[in-house]
C-alpha cells in the first residue's frame, strides 16, 4: 500500500523505535487513523505486515481502545466529558445541547460529515468541567453559548482557539501552597530548555551523576516519596528492588495514562515542565542502571506528545539525553509513547501489555515489574508526577523533601480539586494539609454557599467521605484511616443538591465501560450494577436493589485480577452505605436533588 | 517446571509434601480435593481471570487463586471454609448473570462445565433483573459455531489455539461485558479445523458443526477407539446413538494423544455412513458388477482362487494388504497368502521403512523406539524431512508442547518449509531428496552445499552433539542404506537415541509388522530364516517357500505382462496408489478380489468385491507409526459388510474344502491377537493394560542388524496426505472435506505469527 509520504516516514521511524515491533502498533494506528479518518482492512494488512503480526492481533487491539475506529469519524470528532467532575458542572446538560445542536446521537456522524459525536469518559479537564474535546484540542470551562461559538466557527472550517493551558493550572498561588513541582506553572515558555535551566534545571542530574546508584535511592528513600498514582507505594524502596546484576537491560517508565476521573495533574505537568519529568527519569535510569526510557501518555492528551517530543529533542541537544550524558559515561535513551483510550491502562502491568503493542490486560504477580516487567525485563515504573519530584528531591536533599510533608508521606503533590466549588484548579500542597482548608481555603469555599455533601478525595476509585468527615490530614496514613484512600490527588468536591444515586451511578458507568473483560467478577460485576444503578436511578428501584447493590460490590471487593474491581466496588458501598437515604427516596419516586429529577423524566 | 526439591504444606487439614513450584491447585488434586476453575487448564498459560478458584491462605489478607498460587513450605491452604464457598457462588452468580439459562436446549447440557459447577456451587435462584445481552450465533465454518452469549470468557479455546496448534486463529474482541472471541477472519475460520477449541469450551460457545443439536449426550454411548486415519494412533471416542456414529472427540484424553485430536480424527468418521458405502457382495457378471448373496460372492472367490492356482501354480497369484486393517487381519492375511495360498507375493503400500529400522536396529530396537509420550519428553528431536504439521499432527503437537513446556531442543533437516520450523532451534532446508545427503555430510562432513546450508548444518551438528538424549523422527526419505547412515550417525550423540520412523495410516506400522512383506515373516524375519520359516510353517499348518515373493509395483507389473494371473486385495487401493492410470492393462489377470468399503478404482476393475468392515466396526488391535499397540472396538454393527477377519476366516475353510490349505481356526480377533502376543517377536504385550483402553509399546524385530538390507528404489513412499485428505478413505469423509482449507491443495498454514509465548 502507497502510503502519504510523511506517514511512511513516522511507520518507519516507529518500526524501529522499539526492542519488539509489535510496541508501534498503536501508534502506528493512531497516526493511520488520523491520516485517513478511520482505520480499514487495507490499512490494517498494511500495519500487520509491517510489523510481522496476523490481522487477529491487530483487530484484538484495535478493538480493546476506545479512541480506534473502523468506521469513520466526522472531520470535527466531538468528545464531550459527563463523568464525574463535568457532570457535577452540567456536563449532562451541555452533552444534551450539543446532540440537539448538531442533530446527531452517541457515535452517530452528521449528514454532512463535518461533525461526529461521542460521549466519552473522563478527559483529564476536570478543573475546567465541563469540557470537551474536539479531535485533540481541549475546551474548557464550556457553556451552551462557549460551544455554540466554536461549532459555528467549526461549521466554518476555522480553527477556534483551544484552552491553552490546562484549566485551573494558573492561578494565584492560594494560601498554603507549595509550589515544588509546580513553580514553573504559569512562568513564560517554562518549557524551554534554556528557561528551565534558569531554574536550576538539570542540576539535579548533574549532582546525580556524580552520586553512585546506592547514594541516589538512598536520597529518595529519605524523601519518603510515595507513589502519586494512587497506590502511594514507597518510590525509594521501589527502586530498590530493581536486580542489580542482571544481563537484561532494563527501563524506566513513566506512566502518564492519567485517566482516574477527577485527577488532571500530571497533563500540566508536562505540558508545562517536560524538562522535569525528563530529568527525573534520567536520574531515575542512573539510579537502577537503566539507560532506556519509555513516557507512556494517554491517548487523549495527544497534544502534549509534541510538547514532550521537543523537549526531549532539547534535552538530546544539549547532552541531557543520549550517549555519554554530560560527559559522565552514562547513557539514556528516552521516547514518548501513547495509548488509545483505555482506563485500565494506567494499571502498571497493563500498560506495559499495552506498550508492548496489545490489549490492556493486566499481568499476573508475581513476578512484578522491578524483576519481570516491560519486555520481560527490569522495569521501574512510577506515576509522571513522582518522576517529577525527583529533580527537586536531588537538589535540595531527600531530608528537606521530607520535612514538607508528614512522617512517611513526604513533600508535596498536585491535587486537582474539581466539582461543587468557587476555584477549581491545581494546586501544590504538603501532604497533611488538613482537607477542610483545602475545600474552605485553596479552593474557595462551596459554590454559591451551598452546603457540602460529599467528597471524593483522590479519584473515583476512593470511597467517599461525606461532610462530618473533612477533618483528615491529607496524607496517605491519615485517609486510610478513616476508611478512604489518598489516591491520585482528584479530589471531587460535592454540595447538598447532588444526588448520590446519580454519583453512584455515573461512577459505575466509568468502570463497566473500563472494565478489560478479563476477570469475571469485574466484568460481570461492572455491567450488572450499571445496568441495575440506571434502572434504580430512572425510577424502577425495588426494596431489594438497595441491599442487592451493596452485596454485589462486596462480592467483587477483594476478589477481581485487579484493583480496577475494588475501585468500582468501594465507591459503591461507600455511597450505599453512607446515603442509604437517598436510596429510599428514589424508591418511593422522591429525589429532591437537582439533576436527578431530570434525568428520571428525560429517561436517560 | 518444578524441581526436585520438596516443601511441605497443609491444605484443607492434610499435610502435603510436594515438588517446589507445585501449583496450589495442583496440590489439592493430589488429595482428592476439588478446586473449581474454569480458566486454568493445565499445559496451558495461567489466567488467574475466572476467580473460581479462589482459596484461603493463612496470612494472606485476600483469598488467592489457586491457579497462580504456589505452594510453599508452611504454607496453610484452606479450600472449604464459608468465606471459599461464598466466592464460588458469588462468581457463579455473575457468570450466569449475561449467561443464557436454557440449558435444556443448549447443546452442551449434560456435558457442560458451568452446569455442573453451578449445581454443585451456585445459587438456587437468580437475582438478575436486568436484560441480558444477546448477539447472534456466528458459523465461523462448516465445522466451528460460536454462540457469544454462552461464552464465559475463559480463553481457553484462545490459549489451546495459539499455545497449543501454534495456529492463532482465535482472539479476543472488544472489552468489558462485550469481550467476545473473534474468528482470524470475519466470518470464517482460516485454520487447522483441528477443533480443538470445541472441545476444550467448558460450555456450549463453541460447538461442532457436525455434532450439534442432533441428540443429548446421555441419549449415546461412547466407544474409544484409535483413529481410522493417520499413523499416530490419537484416541477418539466415538459418540454413538442408534447404530450411528453423532460425533468423534478427545471425550476423556486417556489416549496416547492426551487431549490432542486433529480434524480427521474429529470430524473424519462419517465415512461409515457415506451413501456410497458397499453394503452387498458384488460380483462380476457379463462385464458389470452386480450384487450377488454373500454365498454366491464367496463361493465365486474360492472356485476361481482354487481355479487359478490349480491352473497356474501359487506364483501366479499376488496379495496385497492394508495400511488400514487390524494386526490380527494382517496376521491372518500373512498365513492366508503364504501358507493357504503358498505365495510370497504378498505386500501393502509400504509409506516408511519399518523393516529398514528393524534391520539397522536389531535387537536394540527393544529399547530404541520412540513412543509419543517420549517426544514430548525428550529433551532434543532431530526431525528429518516429513512435514509432520500436515502428516503427523500428533507428532507434531508432542514438538510443539514439548517445546513450550519444558524447552524440547528441535533440530530439523527438510526440504520443504514446515510450520514445525517456527518451534526449531536449528532448521536446515535442503533440496528435494537432500535429505539423506545432509546425514552423510553430518557423519563425514564431506558433501556439497551451498555456503548457508553448509553453515547450518554445522551448527546443527554442534547443537545436536551437545543434547544429552535425542529422539530422531523421520519419514520416507529416509529409507534402506540411509537408516543405517542415521543409525550409525546417532551413535556419536551423547546420550541414549530413541528412533520413530514416520509412516502414513492407521496401520502402516502394524502392516509391515505383522509381514506384509514380500520377504518378512511377522516380526520381521527374513525369509531366508529357516527356524522362523518352519516356526511359522508348524503353527500354520503349512510350508512357507524360501524364495521372496514380489514387491506390490512388482505385482502390478507382472499383472501387466500377463505372468500374474489373480490378485487378492485386502483393504488397498493399488491401482491409484502405484498410479495404474489404465485398469485394462492389467488384462492378463483372470481374476482379482478386492475386499473394501467403497468402489474405488482397483473395486471398479474387480471380479469380485466384498463389502468390508471398516475399523470403527470391528474388535482387533492397531499399531501406530512409534510402534503403540492399541485395541479397536465395534463401535457400530457394519450392517452388511463383514471384517476382513471374518472374510478371511470363512474363505480359508471354503478353500479347504476345495483343497486348498487347511481352515483357520481362530474364530475372534481376541484369539489371533493371544497367538500374535505369543509368536510374533515383540508384541509380548500384556494384555491388561490394552483392555484398559491403553496402549503398549511392541518392538518388532529382526533378530541381528543386516548390512544388506535396502529396498528397491519406488517401493516405499508416502501419498503426503495432509490435514484434510486421508488417501482412498479421505474421499469419503464428506465433512473433513467440506471446508475452505481442505478446498486447497496442499493447504498451507502460514500465519506468519510467533506464538503467545514466545511474544
Amino acid at each position: 500500500m502507497q502510503l502519504p509520504p510523511p506517514l511512511e516516514t513516522k511507520f518507519n521511524e516507529l518500526a524501529g523505535r522499539y526492542p519488539i515491533k509489535r510496541s508501534a502498533l498503536i501508534p502506528m494506528m493512531l497516526y493511520a487513523q488520523d491520516q485517513f479518518g478511520s482505520l480499514s482492512d487495507e490499512i490494517l494488512q498494511e500495519i500487520a505486515t509491517r510489523l510481522d503480526l496476523n490481522m487477529i492481533q491487530v483487530e484484538e487491539t484495535l478493538s480493546y481502545y476506545s479512541m480506534l475506529r473502523r468506521k469513520p469519524a466526522g472531520r470535527n470528532h466531538i468528545q464531550v466529558c459527563t463523568n464525574i467532575s463535568c457532570m457535577l458542572r452540567g456536563g449532562n446538560e451541555l452533552y444534551k445541547h450539543v446532540q440537539k445542536r448538531l442533530g446527531i446521537g452517541n457515535k452517530e456522524v452528521s449528514a454532512s460529515g463535518t461533525f461526529s459525536l461521542e460521549e466519552v469518559e473522563c478527559i483529564g479537564a476536570c478543573t475546567g468541567a465541563p469540557a470537551m474535546q474536539v479531535n485533540y484540542d481541549f475546551y474548557e470551562d464550556l457553556d451552551a453559548d462557549k460551544v455554540d461559538a466554536i461549532f459555528e466557527q467549526l461549521q466554518d472550517s476555522k480553527k477556534p482557539k483551544p484552552s491553552a493551558v490546562t484549566a485551573g493550572a494558573l492561578h494565584d498561588r492560594a494560601p498554603g501552597e507549595v509550589p515544588v513541582i509546580s513553580r514553573l506553572f504559569g512562568v513564560p515558555n517554562s518549557t524551554k530548555i534554556d528557561v528551565y535551566r534558569k531554574h536550576e534545571g538539570y542540576q539535579a542530574l548533574e549532582k546525580a551523576l556524580k552520586m553512585t546508584p546506592d547514594q541516589i535511592i538512598d536520597e529518595v528513600k529519605k524523601s519518603n516519596l510515595r507513589g502519586r498514582g494512587g497506590a502511594g507505594f514507597p518510590t525509594g524502596m521501589k527502586w530498590s528492588f530493581v536486580p542489580k546484576d542482571t544481563a537484561k537491560p532494563k527501563y524506566i517508565l513513566a506512566n502518564a495514562d492519567e485517566s482516574e476521573p477527577g485527577t488532571c495533574k500530571d497533563r500540566p505537568l508536562m505540558e508545562m515542565d517536560p524538562h522535569q519529568l525528563i530529568e527525573g527519569m534520567v536520574i531515575a535510569g542512573r539510579a537502577v542502571g537503566s539507560h532506556q526510557g519509555y513516557i507512556y501518555i494517554r491517548g487523549e492528551y495527544r497534544y502534549i506528545l509534541d510538547i514532550m517530543d521537543a523537549a526531549i529533542a532539547e534535552a538530546y541537544a544539549n547532552g541531557y539525553l543520549g550517549k555519554n550524558i554530560q560527559g559522565s559515561g552514562f547513557d539514556f535513551e528516552l521516547v514518548t509513547h501513547t495509548g488509545a483510550g483505555a482506563y485500565e491502562c494506567g494499571e502498571e502491568s497493563a500498560l506495559m501489555e499495552s506498550l508492548e503493542g496489545k490489549r490492556g490486560y493486566p499481568r499476573i504477580r508475581p513476578p512484578f515489574p522491578a524483576v519481570v516487567g516491560l519486555y520481560g525485563c527490569p522495569t521501574v515504573i512510577n506515576n509522571a508526577e513522582t518522576l517529577s519530584t525527583i529533580p527537586a528531591i536531588l537538589r535540595k536533599g531527600g531530608d528537606w523533601y521530607a520535612s514538607l510533608g508528614t512522617p512517611k508521606n513526604g513533600g508535596t503533590r498536585l491535587y486537582s480539586i474539581s466539582g461543587h466549588i468557587n476555584r477549581p484548579g491545581i494546586y501544590e500542597l504538603p501532604l497533611g494539609f488538613p482537607l477542610r482548608r483545602m475545600i474552605e481555603e485553596v479552593a474557595g469555599g462551596m459554590r454559591g454557599g451551598k452546603k457540602l455533601k460529599a467528597v471524593i478525595p483522590g479519584g473515583t476509585s476512593c470511597p467517599l467521605l461525606s461532610a462530618d468527615e473533612i477533618d483528615v490530614a491529607m496524607d496517605y496514613d491519615s485517609v486510610a484511616k478513616i476508611g478512604s484512600m489518598l489516591g491520585s490527588g482528584g479530589t471531587v468536591i460535592m454540595d447538598e443538591d447532588t444526588c448520590m444515586v446519580d454519583v453512584a451511578r455515573r461512577i459505575m458507568h466509568f468502570y463497566a465501560h473500563e472494565s478489560c473483560g478479563w476477570c469475571i467478577p469485574c466484568r460481570e460485576g461492572t455491567a450488572w450494577l450499571q445496568k441495575m444503578l440506571d434502572r434504580f436511578h430512572e425510577g424502577g428501584g425495588r426494596e431489594e436493589d438497595i441491599p442487592l447493590i451493596d452485596e454485589l460490590s462486596k462480592n467483587m471487593l477483594g476478589r477481581t485480577f485487579c484493583p480496577l474491581g475494588d475501585a468500582a466496588a468501594l465507591p459503591t458501598i461507600s455511597i450505599v452505605k453512607k446515603w442509604r437515604n437517598e436510596f429510599e427516596d428514589h424508591l418511593h419516586g422522591k429525589c429532591a436533588y437537582n439533576n436527578a429529577a431530570e434525568l428520571i423524566a428525560g429517561a436517560h | 517446571m518444578t524441581d526436585q526439591k520438596k516443601i511441605a504444606f497443609t491444605i484443607d487439614g492434610r499435610a502435603v509434601t510436594t515438588s517446589a513450584g507445585t501449583l496450589v491447585i495442583e496440590a489439592a488434586k493430589t488429595q482428592g480435593i476439588e478446586v473449581p476453575s474454569f480458566c486454568y487448564y493445565p499445559g496451558l498459560s495461567l489466567q488467574a481471570a475466572c476467580r473460581m478458584c479462589l482459596v484461603e491462605v493463612e496470612k494472606m489478607p485476600k483469598l488467592q487463586t489457586a491457579c497462580t498460587l504456589v505452594a510453599t513450605d508452611g504454607m496453610v491452604v484452606k479450600t472449604s471454609t464459608e468465606q471459599v464457598h461464598k466466592a464460588r457462588k458469588d462468581m457463579i452468580e455473575f457468570l450466569l448473570s449475561n449467561h443464557p439459562l436454557d440449558c435444556p436446549v443448549c447443546d452442551k447440557g449434560g456435558e457442560c462445565e458451568l452446569q455442573d459447577m453451578t449445581f454443585r456451587y451456585g445459587l438456587d435462584k437468580t437475582r438478575f433483573a436486568e436484560e441480558k445481552l444477546h448477539t447472534p450465533e456466528q458459523k465461523w465454518s462448516p465445522l466451528v459455531y460460536y454462540d457469544a452469549p454462552r461464552c464465559i470468557l475463559c480463553f481457553r479455546c484462545v490459549r489451546v489455539c495459539d499455545e497449543g496448534m501454534d495456529v492463532k486463529a482465535l482472539g479476543v474482541g472488544s472489552r468489558g461485558v462485550l469481550s467476545v472471541i473473534l474468528p482470524n477472519k470475519p466470518d470464517e475460520l482460516a485454520c487447522e479445523e483441528c477443533g480443538m477449541c470445541i472441545d476444550i469450551c467448558p460450555v456450549g460457545a463453541l460447538t461442532s458443526g457436525t455434532y450439534r443439536y442432533q441428540t443429548r449426550p446421555w441419549e449415546m454411548t461412547y466407544v474409544g477407539n484409535p483413529c481410522a486415519h493417520c499413523s499416530n494412533g490419537c484416541k477418539t471416542t466415538l459418540s454413538v446413538r442408534n447404530n450411528e456414529i453423532l460425533r468423534a472427540n478427545n471425550r476423556d484424553h486417556s489416549g496416547i494423544n492426551g487431549e490432542f485430536l486433529c480434524a480427521k480424527g474429529r470430524f473424519g468418521y462419517d465415512f461409515t455412513s457415506n451413501p456410497e458405502r458397499i453394503r452387498q457382495p458384488l460380483v462380476r457378471r457379463n462385464g458389470k458388477l452386480e450384487p450377488a448373496s454373500w454365498e454366491d460372492a464367496l463361493e465365486e472367490v474360492a472356485r476361481r482362487l482354487k481355479q487359478a492356482h490349480a491352473t497356474h501354480g501359487p506364483a501366479a497369484i499376488g496379495v496385497i494388504g492394508s495400511n488400514h486393517t487390524t494386526n490380527e487381519e494382517n496376521y491372518l492375511l500373512n498365513r492366508f497368502a503364504r501358507v493357504t495360498l503358498g505365495t510370497n507375493n504378498l505386500d501393502h503400500h509400504r509409506t516408511a521403512d519399518y523393516a529398514g529400522l528393524a534391520a539397522a536396529l536389531g535387537v536394540r530396537a527393544r529399547d530404541s523406539l520412540a513412543t509419543m509420550a517420549d517426544v514430548y519428553n525428550a529433551p532434543a528431536v532431530l526431525l528429518i524431512g516429513n512435514d509432520v504439521t500436515q502428516q503427523n499432527p500428533l507428532v507434531a503437537w508432542q514438538i510443539r508442547t514439548g517445546v513450550r513446556h519444558h524447552g524440547l531442543q528441535l533440530y530439523a533437516i527438510n526440504n520443504l518449509p514446515s510450520k514445525i520450523h517456527r518451534q526449531a532451534k536449528i532448521a536446515v532446508e535442503v533440496a528435494k531428496g537432500g535429505e539423506h545427503q545432509a546425514l552423510r555430510w553430518l557423519a563425514t562432513e564431506k558433501g556439497q552445499f551451498d555456503a548457508k546450508t553448509t553453515e547450518a548444518l554445522v551448527q546443527l551438528k554442534a547443537g545436536l552433539e551437545a543434547e544429552k538424549d535425542v529422539v530422531v523422527l523421520f519419514g520416507a526419505d529416509i529409507q534402506g542404506a540411509a537408516i543405517r547412515d542415521l543409525v550409525s550417525l546417532t551413535a556419536r550423540f551423547g546420550g541414549k537415541t530413541k528412533f520413530m520412523v514416520l509412516g502414513d495410516y492407521a496401520n502402516s506400522r502394524g502392516a509391515a509388522d505383522m509381514g506384509i512383506l514380500p520377504d518378512r515373516l511377522p516380526g520381521y524375519a527374513h525369509l531366508s530364516d529357516s527356524a522362523e520359516r518352519a516356526r511359522f510353517g508348524k503353527l500354520w499348518g503349512g510350508e512357507i517357500s524360501a524364495a521372496p515373493g514380489l514387491a506390490a509395483r512388482a505385482m502390478l507389473e507382472a499383472a501387466v505382462s500377463g505372468k500374474l494371473k489373480a490378485l487378492y486385495v485386502v483393504g488397498a487401493n493399488p491401482l491409484k496408489t502405484f498410479g495404474v492410470a489404465q485398469p485394462d492393462r492389467l488384462a492378463g489377470l483372470e481374476l482379482l478380489v478386492v475386499h473394501d468399503m467403497f468402489l474405488t478404482e482397483t473395486a471398479q476393475r474387480a471380479d469380485v468385491v466384498l463389502p468390508a468392515a471398516s475399523t470403527y466396526e470391528k474388535d482387533g488391535s492397531l499399531t501406530n507409526t512409534a510402534g503403540e499397540v492399541q485395541l479397536t472396538h465395534r463401535s457400530i454393527d457394519p450392517q452388511g459388510p463383514r471384517s476382513d477377519f471374518d472374510l478371511l476366516r470363512i474363505l480359508s475353510h471354503q478353500l479347504s474344502m476345495l483343497g486348498i490349505g487347511t481352515p483357520i481356526r481362530l474364530r475372534t480377533p481376541e484369539a489371533a491377537f493371544d497367538e500374535i502376543r505369543q509368536n510374533v517377536a515383540g508384541y509380548d504385550l500384556s494384555p491388561a493394560t490394552l483392555l484398559a483402553g491403553g496402549s503398549e509399546l511392541a518392538t518388532a524385530t529382526s533378530k541381528a542388524p543386516e548390512a544388506a538390507y535396502d529396498v528397491p528404489v519406488g517401493a516405499i513412499f508416502s501419498s503426503q496426505d495432509y490435514l484434510f485428505t486421508s488417501g482412498t478413505l479421505g474421499r469419503y469423509c464428506s465433512r473433513l472435506t467440506s471446508t475452505n482449507e481442505a478446498k486447497q491443495t496442499p493447504w498451507v498454514s502460514s500465519p506468519n505469527t510467533q506464538s503467545w509465548w514466545q511474544r
